[in-house]
């Protein structure tokens, strides 16, 4: 059953079209990251469904009801906020319990609800604290707690982790799921950040100028995109692009790709067709410069640890290409590689930039 | 190294330009105090002191009769009781309407609300005398002269520009996220503004509330304008009618100038911490 379903949403600021014709239906439990790049429009997606702001046209139901032109405190959403919003007047219990006092549930009530909220959220020592004495980490999960006490039909977190430093996203980034599977709640999540989408998402909703490009699981958005855009947004380090044209020689089927061709076997690609060819970095096959359909020169090596980027030259495009390969490999700045695209692997992106 | 040792003599040598600042400084001090050291001085003198020309010498006593008289006179108590009557409420009354408008300026803009923000504010720059002998005439018409009401209404009119304007640009700095989280649990913009706004705004408040009850409390203008009776009349114009028939009762008019200035004072005092925290706000952020 669907939680949440947004029916041809749209929202103008004046003559901007900021959202446009959105369609999207969130199960009950679903996790859904919206990603895509700064003003693509999935915060303002999440304060429409949050009733923040109203949309220019469409509609929005949450379980069954239609919410579009409900107050945001009459749709059953919480939402966490990227600067956390903490009150900084209120203590740790007061900013938990804010809600409920406003909705006059008894006192007795709220003080044992937001020790409930806290011990979830291990922070019942902190109860007395103002929010200017806690940590980053402990804001977040003071705001996390705010929102989980009045028990919404929809959580909502926009960019809930990018104030915080690296190692403690980390950690919240796995409170978060702990706390998704433990509550089974609908949640949607708003980041830019890849790893942030990839691990938490059961789906991932890639938004571009207003419009959702494409919706599918972490693992169908990184092995089959359907477009140029998604397939050069998902992924880090991102898919390496190759600039060719279709050909034929001797009856086969060619990609001329800079000075180089190789033989393809796709019966929708017609000859003089311009492409544009993806493969993922762990995908190229280092082998030796005559073995290789391209060659290339290392010109920067970065070491992982637990693997190793190169980042290549070669006279088949400007762009540096990137491979991702064994961080135990003998090979340095300046060597000359060959190296092969297995075909399998190749996505390839009409001038348009849909998949062909 | 070597450089440095070696300019170090150099910056030990004598600047006289903090020594003239600080001179100008004191000159400037002084004749600021004076008037009110000269008060201090004639309210513990006796009228005979006085009037033998040495309103500046130090007195060889200390003689209190002159507060003892200002303190035990039922009309001073009545200029008291109407100064409280006129400044509480207008002190009030300008900062509610001023915290009201200036939310509104600052969270809940509409369209022109920029353009009615600056007719607003432009009522700060008008001269009292040029709305004065309309206001009397309307005051008249409504038969209210001689009483407090003008002075309350005019007090909390002219008090509201600046309340505005103060109110909003705090407001403005009070993130809108918490305004919308506010609003996500459930608090209507009233209850924004009271229970997360507000208490947020506490120096702004404490900075408005010294300013307004020192403006009106020690007002003489419209005081003097809408009130002839001695039973309506505030302090300030208490002081100059505490002056005798004949001659100036300097000792008297002293003692109760520095009386009068007491709650000015207290009210400072007490909301002092955050009214230089308020005078600093925006500074830097906290």
């Amino acid at each position: 059953m669907a939680n949440l379903i947004l029916r041809n949403v749209s929202k103008a600021f004046g003559t901007t079209d900021v959202i446009k014709s959105v369609n999207l239906e969130v199960s009950h439990g679903e996790f859904v990251v919206f990603v895509g790049p700064s003003g693509c429009g999935k915060s303002t997606l999440l304060r429409l469904i949050t009733g923040l702001e109203e949309v220019t046209d469409g509609q929005i139901i949450i379980e069954d009801r239609d919410v579009t032109y409900l107050k945001p405190s009459k749709r059953e959403v919480a939402m966490v906020f990227q600067s956390y919003a903490l009150f900084p007047h209120l203590t740790v219990a007061e900013n938990i319990g804010f809600g409920l006092k406003l909705s006059k549930v008894p006192k007795d009530e709220i003080s044992a609800r937001v020790k409930e909220v806290a011990s979830v959220l291990r922070v019942e020592n902190l109860l007395a604290r103002k929010p200017r004495q806690l940590s980053g980490g402990q804001r977040q999960r003071v705001a996390i707690g705010r929102s989980i006490i009045r028990q919404p039909k929809v959580f909502l977190f926009d960019e809930p982790l990018s104030n915080l430093d690296a190692a403690l996203r980390v950690v919240m980034r796995i409170e978060i799921t702990r706390l998704h599977q433990n509550l089974g709640a609908t949640m949607i999540y708003v980041t830019h950040d890849q790893t942030e989408a990839m691990t938490l998402a059961d789906r991932i909703v890639v938004l571009n100028e207003g419009r959702i490009e494409q919706v599918g699981s972490p693992l169908k958005l990184y092995e089959n995109p359907i477009n140029r855009f998604v397939a050069g947004f998902i992924g880090s380090p991102a898919m390496n692009f190759i600039k060719g044209t279709i050909d034929t020689d001797d009856n086969k089927m060619i990609a001329r790709l800079g000075p180089y061709t190789m033989e393809i076997n796709k019966p929708n690609l017609n000859q003089g067709m311009e492409i544009e060819v993806g493969i993922r970095p762990e995908h190229i096959a280092i082998v030796s410069p005559e073995e290789g359909i391209l060659t290339a020169e290392v010109e920067i090596i970065e070491k992982l640890g637990v693997e190793s980027m190169l980042y290549l030259k070669t006279e088949a495009s400007e762009e540096l290409l990137t491979v991702r390969t064994d961080p135990k490999h003998t090979i340095g700045t300046g060597d000359r590689l060959g190296l092969k695209l297995p075909e399998s692997e190749l996505h390839f992106f009409d001038q348009k930039g849909d998949l062909v | 190294m070597v450089d440095q040792v070696a300019t170090l003599p150099s910056s030990r040598e004598f600047n006289p330009w903090p020594v003239g600042i600080f001179i100008c400084l004191l000159v400037l001090a002084c004749l600021f105090l004076a008037p009110t050291i000269g008060v201090m001085l004639s309210s513990i003198k006796t009228t005979r002191e006085i009037a033998e020309g040495g309103l500046w010498d130090i007195p060889t006593r200390l003689f209190l009769g002159n507060f003892v008289e200002v303190l035990a006179n039922p009309a001073v108590h009545r200029y008291f009781l109407n100064t409280f009557l006129v400044t509480v409420p207008a002190t009030a009354a300008s900062i509610a309407l001023g915290v009201l408008a200036g939310y509104v300026f600052s969270k809940l803009p509409f369209w022109g609300s920029n353009l009615l923000f600056l007719v607003l504010i432009s009522g700060m720059f008008f001269p009292p005398q040029v709305i004065l002998i309309p206001l009397f005439q309307f005051f008249n018409s409504l038969g209210l002269i001689d009483t407090l009401w003008p002075i309350i209404f005019i007090h909390t009119a002219l008090g509201i520009p600046i309340c505005t304007l103060l109110m909003r640009n705090f407001f403005a700095t009070v993130p809108n996220s918490l305004r919308e989280a506010a609003i996500l649990e459930g608090a209507n913009e009233f209850q924004v503004l009271t229970r997360v706004a507000l208490p947020l705004s506490l120096p702004a408040l404490a900075v408005l509330a010294t300013l307004q009850f020192t403006w009106i409390w020690n007002d003489f203008l419209w005081p003097l304008i809408f009130t002839q009776s001695d039973e309506k009349r505030t302090i300030m114009v208490g002081i100059v009618n505490l002056k005798g028939q004949y001659s100036v009762a300097w000792g008297v008019q002293g003692a109760l100038s520095l009386v009068a200035s007491l709650p000015t004072l207290i009210v400072f005092l007490f909301f002092q911490r955050y009214f230089i925290k308020g005078m600093t706000m925006g500074a830097v952020k906290g």
